[in-house]
């Protein structure tokens, strides 16, 4: 009986509307949807066809990038880096997302603002300020001066400080992705586990974080695309052997107005970025990202 | 206790910057030098009657102004169609409204700067508001279909069956309920375009440089701190609207 | 009643489009011209001398654009997009460029001859400043005598400390290739092979390859660096500000840096006003005297003081240590080299 009801009202609401509904639903929704078409796909698009036609017809700029030792360790380093960003902010995400969600009052609001405030605090600010704090007359220095270790070895234009700075400003993204996923976690399973006599650390290991691992899988996910397509920070705080993806586009556009080979290079990222997203789709589905 | 730590320890790395750049606007040095030498308020005298920084602030508030509205246009008729209607390829209509987010800021930069180019629309004040507004849709899309799907549509339909029409419902009940949202996915929509730099790098010119992309110019070019009196700036504006959320957020709580 | 605002509201917006898209046109009817500069010193040293000057004499507006770039001529020329219709740009990248056809032709009917002087044309720029490209150290950081040539650069052993080299290829081959032993007048044609040999040793050793003046000068002010390659008159401002720096002449590079004019550039005629305007002694003289590279007007040395003359690139025992330059052959080879040298620098 309920089956009945239940399906029934599925029907009706299944039901397909008039043809006036459907109408109407296309007339909202046709000026974005043209808008994304001429002025965001086509762009696009066209970025794809120069990487096969510019100069002449051929595939020649792909060819380049995966046999020339120079660009495989472009596209090769850009991966490494972007995982090493997104386990160092998983790392040092997790605690601050666990204690926002945990802690609530003025301890969370606290962190939250924080949070807040860096994350919209554009990343050339950030980056400025790296400059300076690892810079050779910054705080750093002088603390390994007054700690007596002399002179601070080389901080500013290594990997060490472009990695860091990319760190820095991704941390936001996984720790609001975190907090999102955390928040969910319903208190009572871990005072269950507790009075089923498990420790903290146990409940904690045991429930605790594998009902945050959506969160993980999102914010990390999040932060190692963000990580792929980086431009500016490793740019101004990193070594030229350091050169990521969009250093190389951006490289080859402004130094060589070499178009042709620049998009190439732009639609490998964009298509490494696609089947990271595909992957992530296959198993959790991709609404999870933005639902 | 140790999460606490860990915690503290994150916050603090996060905050800085913050720490290490309102100090350096008020240093007397052209350097990078910390902590300053000296203080003053001679770069916030600077930057506050340099056309060089006073162009660059007013373009990117007139861009982000004028992307905002695009993307506004363009998205909360397309939340409706999206969110209270059924039609065939929803899938692609989304994954459409998602690209922008999807694609990575450097390819639609290179993408941009050849399409406004060829449109002779770089360095033009029109192409780089055409460029941010796409890249908001998306972000304004998520907060607005998202206030939507919270809407409880009892409410029109009552309106209705008072006798009031649609249109009517529609500006009565339906647009100020939905207000907070609409005006969350504009300032979402109007910071994502403000504190855009890798497109405004490509496609900026000399007709339209933004804030970021003279920010960019000013750590690579100049060493002297009116860029540390920005950040401040920015940073302050940050904090105070942050803050001014928070209170307000409290203030409802307690109304409620 | 609401109507008639919402009319008004179009037309108030529709109004304020207009400046949205900034035509030739009206850039050409309120008289500005676009001059693409290096930025920070350079820039204001331009300013003082010629672009303050001449607004006051013709009321023609001049604005900058940073920082100097020859992919961005040759974009701008490609697309017609223009940015800036004058750029400041070493006689070798001006004969490439003309070579490209990316300069425009002098236009005489603006240009008056006799107020030129001798060798101020070529490749249809006009002569602008001579710049050095030197060796330059903190000398508090050598107090036994700090290095005396490219070979004392390469030394790391003799001259430890953190080096910043200058992001541009050929200076970068023609300093390696007289760190190995290649006499100052022999330099051109540029071996290149045995360049790369040399630079392999000194690579791992360069903390920062800079790319803008201002940048050269923080990191040595700053002590991020002790040696550094530095265009002269940067090194000799941080003289000028007390700080211990020394500047080199032996194996520097002496370039002539010409005035271009980008092909089609829509304010041309302008532009040649400008120029004409530019390579006049006095405002020469000022240039030199604020930023210290020497002009290429002989008049220009009546305003000069000695003891200035002595550091410019121009006085002649400079000259003689310096590297001869040959700027046919540089702008032969000047791509193939650029091209091999930011694959170098990746790897």
């Amino acid at each position: 009986m309920a089956g009945e009801l239940s399906a029934a009202a599925v029907r009706t609401e299944a039901a397909p509307r008039s043809a006036k509904g459907n109408a109407t639903a296309w007339f909202l929704i046709a000026p974005s949807c043209l808008a994304l078409v001429v002025l965001f796909v086509v762009p696009i698009a066209y970025v794809l066809l120069l990487s096969l036609t510019d100069p002449r017809l051929s595939i020649a700029h792909y060819q380049r990038i995966f046999t020339v030792p120079v660009y495989t360790r472009v596209m090769v380093n850009t991966f490494v880096t972007s995982l090493i960003v997104t386990a160092l902010c998983l790392v040092m995400g997790y605690p601050i997302a666990y204690v926002m969600a945990r802690r609530p009052g003025w301890i969370s609001t606290l962190l939250l603002t924080v949070v807040a405030m860096s994350f919209w605090t554009g990343f050339l600010v950030r980056t400025y300020a790296w400059l300076v704090i690892l810079g050779s007359k910054g705080p750093v220095a002088a603390a390994y001066g007054a700690l007596g270790h002399g002179q601070a070895p080389q901080l500013l234009f290594t990997t060490f400080a472009s990695t860091l700075g990319m760190t820095h400003i991704l941390l936001p993204y996984m720790v609001l992705a975190l907090y999102a996923a955390m928040r969910k976690i319903d208190a009572s399973h871990l005072k269950a586990a507790a009075s089923l006599g498990a420790r903290p650390i146990a409940a904690f290991r045991e429930v605790f974080m594998p009902l945050s691992l959506p969160g993980v899988v999102n914010g990390s996910l999040l932060v190692f695309v963000s990580c792929l397509g980086f431009f500016v920070t490793p740019v101004l705080l990193g070594t030229p052997r350091d050169m990521m993806i969009s250093q190389l586009i951006n490289q080859q556009i402004e130094e060589l107005l070499a178009f042709g080979f620049a998009s190439a290079v732009a639609v490998v990222l964009l298509v490494a970025t696609c089947a990271v997203l595909a992957i992530y789709n296959r198993f959790a589905g991709l609404d999870r990202l933005w639902g | 206790m140790l999460p606490l730590i860990l915690a503290a320890l994150g916050a603090l790395f996060l905050l800085a910057p913050i720490l290490v750049v309102v100090p350096m606007s008020f240093s007397t040095a052209i350097s990078f030098a910390f902590p300053p030498p000296g203080y003053w308020l001679g770069y916030y005298a600077k930057y506050f009657t340099s056309e060089e920084w006073l162009e660059p602030t007013l373009n990117s508030f007139v861009i982000a102004f004028g992307a905002m509205t695009l993307t506004m246009l363009l998205v909360v008729p397309a939340a409706f169609g999206y969110v209270r209607y059924r039609f065939r390829g929803k899938t692609l209509v989304n994954l459409l409204i998602m690209a922008p987010l999807i694609v990575p800021h450097v390819v639609s930069a290179l993408a941009y700067y050849g399409f406004l180019g060829r449109a002779k629309l770089t360095g033009t004040l029109l192409g780089v508001m055409i460029a941010h507004g796409m890249l908001a849709v998306p972000v304004a899309f998520l907060v607005i279909s998202a206030t939507l799907k919270g809407f409880d549509q009892n409410l029109e339909r009552a309106a209705m069956s008072s006798g009031a029409g649609p249109l009517r419902t529609f500006w009565y009940v339906t647009l100020p309920i939905l207000r907070p949202g609409m005006l969350v996915g504009a300032l979402f929509a109007f910071l994502s375009s403000f504190n855009e730099a890798v497109v405004s790098l490509f496609i900026g010119g000399r007709g339209a440089v933004t804030l970021p992309k003279k920010m960019y110019e000013s750590i690579r070019l100049e060493s002297d701190p009116v860029i540390a009196v920005v950040s401040t700036l920015l940073v302050s504006t940050v904090a105070l609207g942050v803050l001014a959320s928070l209170f307000l957020r409290r203030r409802s709580a307690h109304v409620a | 009643m609401r109507r008639r605002t919402f009319l008004k509201g179009i037309a108030a917006t529709a109004a304020s489009a207009g400046p949205l898209i900034v035509t030739d046109r009206t850039i050409a009817q309120t008289r500005t011209i676009y001059v693409n500069t290096w930025g920070g010193s350079w820039t204001a040293a331009e300013e003082a001398a010629f672009f303050k000057p001449f607004t006051d004499q013709t009321g023609i507006r001049v604005k900058t654009v940073a920082p100097v770039s020859y992919a961005k001529l040759k974009a701008q020329v490609q697309s017609g997009n223009y940015e800036w219709d004058i750029t400041a740009i070493t006689q070798a990248e001006l004969l490439r460029a003309e070579r490209e056809g990316l300069v425009e032709p002098v236009d005489w009917t603006v240009v008056k001859k006799e107020k030129l002087f001798p060798n101020a044309v070529y490749a249809n720029g006009l002569a602008y400043c001579a710049l050095g490209t030197n060796l330059a150290y903190r000398k508090d950081k050598f107090p036994q005598g700090g290095p005396k040539t490219w070979a004392d650069f390469w030394d790391v052993k003799k001259f430890p400390g953190n080096r910043s080299m200058l992001n541009n290829a050929v200076r970068t081959v023609q300093f390696a290739l007289v760190a190995d032993g290649v006499p100052v007048d022999k330099v051109f044609p540029l071996d290149v092979d045995r360049a790369f040999r040399k630079l392999d040793q000194i690579k791992p050793h360069i903390k920062v390859w800079w790319t803008q003046g201002n940048q050269s000068q923080q990191l040595l002010r700053d002590g991020e660096v002790d040696l550094i390659v530095m265009w002269n008159a940067r090194a000799s401002e941080l003289q000028q500000q007390g700080h211990p720096v020394e500047l080199v002449w032996n194996g520097a590079t002496i370039t002539t840096t010409m005035w271009g004019v980008a092909k089609g550039a829509p304010n041309r005629k302008l532009a040649w006003e400008f120029l004409q305007f530019a390579v006049q002694p006095k405002p020469q003289a000022d240039f030199a005297n604020k930023l210290y590279y020497g002009p290429t007007n002989p008049e220009a040395f009546k305003y000069i003081p000695a003891e200035v003359s002595r550091q410019l690139p121009t006085y002649p025992e400079n000259q003689k240590v310096a590297i001869k330059p040959d700027t046919v052959a540089e702008a032969d080879q000047t791509a193939k080299i650029q091209e091999r040298f930011t694959q170098w620098l990746a790897s």
